[in-house]
């Protein structure tokens, strides 16, 4: 008798442990872009190993796809409602037009409860907000696109920074004779080439213009006087020699377009803030010779010179819809914002578009200078291809590549544009 | 009398043959058959995969109808078909030629020679990517060391050469293949054929003529229809090398499919486009296989 009451005991407590433990196993899946080291995948996995340190029963599976890739793949996995747990976009258009297929949850309750709706500036989480609710929080970085250059070369010839369009030119004309490339440019990747584009666009008629265009109010439209300036601008550039051989075909993926800078084939490269991260992981030797300046203003256009093109958060982390276990996620995104992630992102060259002081937290002079340009900005224009719904931007990214190859003529990429911002918006 | 005692039997392995096919006719059917039928329903939306699907009619196709791009990649297609025949298969059995023989060079130079068909595609294109890089390249780094600067090119940018650029990697991987394809008909020719034209002192040339290449003719008729069918929906290389650019310079049909699809979320417009890659490639293949088998049959009554 006492000792089937044993068994019984014993079998007992074995099932109620088991199911115990089998009920409270939570998986979340995480999808997000950073495959190489730097200051993103750092922060992503230390707050996982954090998270999972606390939350012995949740694990986190963190799946890494390079970027090129990596819309596609997540519409793949929406459209076969087989989307992970948390996923990354980068707020915007292609963020709507999840949401629009209800596929993203609405953490703004889950947000406040946990205390870490506070953590993110007004400014970046504004990118993942429709209609007052959260769909997106801010994680990585508040990057802008600046005028990277060697500091070495222009002194070598003797050159100033360009504080005007018509100067930059010079210092272009003053290269070509001496067989250096004046603008490194890998445009296989078409966002690439997208940010000299944004720029003449700001610089000749004013950030209104896309605005204008995007949103199809006050007579705004994508083949408009501004839009087609620049992209005569663009391609004087491009017929004044600005861009390395074959730069329609090399890939930023592969580094190469800095390798022309490593090198000293090239002088200067556009690019975006992270730019600064991924040189001194890269190549650190050259950060001596290494600095800024904002692309130039035109004379007698519109924008003013220190508009910036950028993104105020980078990448956008949101939570799906189908999750089995939304609370944990939310959990985790309050680990990602925390202040041991904010001083993680500081350390390895980012911004981050949260934590407290982040200002007076920075002590790398060059990203002293960076958060400088970025927050003495009134005006940041988010990338065109973040802003606009994904098929409209596909259309922006070819056009403009087509520009660079000097394959369509101004007029024609501005109504190859317009006519597919009609066609999307139903307009006759 | 026999026969109808057995006519049960024969009905029951049929049953059993294809008992034994459902499985694989199943997933014939769920993976290609019914994807045609369904892609042409898709075409007749607007739809970006996730969201709602709005019946547009025959929109799409009245703009493939007036899309330039869907025509130029038309037209790269054909470019492909031709240049891949007319020179793969030269090239195929000029190699199974040449090491068809037992000399001792010949085993080491096939297993060298078959490499690149090992290689995935992916693999092949980022190593002619490197091969074709604009500055530090191999082509053009050896251009640059020979002193020949004119020739120095952009080759996959420059949109007037990147096709062939691209066509200059699909053919290196795929040589190989019919190479073997050859080898294997090669040694299935009867070695007295040439021993008795030799006796008739034929030379070499004269019974490369008269005796391999008739003997061979069944398989070069597979292999161009190999070729022909493998080029109309050709896809990888183009897509890893130069993603059908820059501006659509090298784009094919199957590339521009998946761009709209799955870069632009138009799939709707996408499965117009493979709808029609699908009616394209079926016409011409057996337009091109009905005139091949009217050959085959004439040269085998000569």
């Amino acid at each position: 008798m006492k000792k089937a009451t044993l068994y019984l005991l014993v079998i007992s407590l074995l099932l109620g442990s088991s199911l115990s433990v089998y009920a409270q196993q939570v998986n979340l899946t995480l999808w997000h872009i950073h495959t190489n080291e730097g200051a993103a995948q750092y922060t992503i996995q230390d707050a996982i190993r954090r998270f999972e340190a606390d939350y012995p029963n949740v694990k986190i599976e963190e799946v890494q796809i390079i970027n090129d890739e990596y819309k596609t793949k997540l519409m793949i996995a929406m459209g076969a409602n087989d989307e992970p747990d948390i996923f990354m976009s980068w707020g915007g258009g292609p963020l709507e037009t999840y949401i629009n297929a209800g596929k993203v949850w609405d953490m703004t309750d889950a947000l406040n409860n946990e205390g870490i709706y506070d953590n993110f500036l007004p400014v970046a989480l504004d990118l993942g907000v429709v209609n007052g609710r959260v769909y997106g929080v801010p994680i990585v970085n508040m990057a802008s696109a600046l005028v990277w250059y060697r500091t070495d070369i222009f002194e070598r010839f003797g050159l100033e920074v360009p504080t005007t369009y018509s100067e930059l030119l010079d210092v272009m004309e003053v290269f070509n004779k001496n067989n250096i490339t004046p603008f490194a440019l890998a445009n296989a990747n078409k966002w690439t080439g997208s940010m000299y584009f944004m720029y003449l666009v700001d610089r000749v008629a004013g950030p209104e213009e896309f605005y204008n265009a995007m949103m199809r109010v006050n007579g705004g439209s994508f083949a408009s006087e501004g839009f087609i300036k620049a992209g005569e601008y663009l391609q004087d550039l491009v017929r004044k020699g600005a861009f390395p051989r074959g730069f329609q075909s090399m890939d930023e993926d592969l580094a190469q377009s800095r390798n022309l800078l490593y090198t000293e084939r090239a002088a200067m490269y556009l690019m975006g803030s992270w730019a600064y991260g991924t040189i001194k992981a890269e190549n650190d030797s050259m950060l001596e010779h290494l600095d800024f300046f904002v692309f130039p203003g035109i004379d007698g256009g519109k924008g003013d010179p220190s508009n910036l093109v950028g993104t105020p958060g980078d990448n956008y982390f949101s939570i799906a819809q189908k999750s089995a276990h939304k609370e944990y996620a939310a959990k985790f995104l309050g680990y990602l914002s925390d202040d041991t992630a904010a001083q993680m992102l500081i350390d390895n060259g980012h911004i981050p578009p949260f934590g407290s002081n982040i200002g007076e937290r920075i002590s790398d002079p060059m990203m002293q200078k960076i958060y400088g340009a970025v927050s003495g900005s009134d005006t940041v224009q988010l990338w065109y291809d973040q802003s606009l719904p994904p098929e409209l931007a596909q259309v922006h990214l070819d056009t403009t590549q087509a520009l660079f190859g000097l394959e369509m003529t101004p007029e024609e990429a501005a109504k190859t544009m317009e006519e597919a911002a009609k066609r999307y918006h139903n307009e006759k | 009398m026999k026969k109808l005692e057995q006519l049960p039997w024969y009905r029951r392995e049929n049953f059993v043959i294809s008992l034994f096919l459902i499985p694989a006719a199943f997933f014939f059917v769920l993976y290609i058959v019914a994807p045609i039928p369904i892609s042409f329903y898709y075409s007749l939306f607007r739809w970006d995969g996730i969201g709602q699907k709005i019946f547009i009619g025959f929109q799409n196709w009245s703009e493939l109808m007036r899309d330039p791009v869907f025509f130029r990649a038309l037209k790269n297609n054909f470019i492909l078909v031709v240049v891949s025949i007319i020179v793969q298969l030269p090239f195929g059995i000029g190699l199974a030629l040449l090491l068809n023989g037992g000399r001792w060079w010949t085993k080491p130079l096939k297993t060298i020679y078959v490499l690149p068909y090992l290689m995935s595609s992916v693999a092949i294109g980022m190593l002619w990517r490197y091969v074709y890089e604009p500055t530090f390249g191999l082509v053009n780094m050896f251009l640059e060391a020979i002193g020949k600067y004119h020739w120095i090119q952009d080759w996959l940018g420059d949109p007037k050469i990147v096709l062939y650029s691209v066509i200059n990697a699909i053919n290196w991987q795929f040589i190989p293949f019919y190479m073997i394809l050859f080898m294997a008909a090669m040694t299935a020719i009867p070695e007295e054929l040439y021993e008795a034209a030799k006796i008739d002192g034929a030379s070499p040339w004269k019974s490369f003529w008269t005796i391999t290449i008739p003997l061979l003719m069944p398989t070069i008729t597979n292999a161009a229809t190999l070729s022909l069918v493998g080029s109309l929906k050709y896809f990888d290389l183009i897509h890893v090398l130069s993603g059908g650019g820059p501006s659509h310079a090298s784009e094919l049909l199957a590339t521009y499919m998946y761009k709209r699809s799955f870069h632009h979320f138009r799939m709707g417009y996408g499965s117009t486009i493979a709808v029609a890659l699908f009616t394209i490639g079926v016409v011409v293949s057996s337009i091109f296989m009905r005139s091949a088998r009217r050959k085959e049959y004439e040269g085998s009554a000569l």
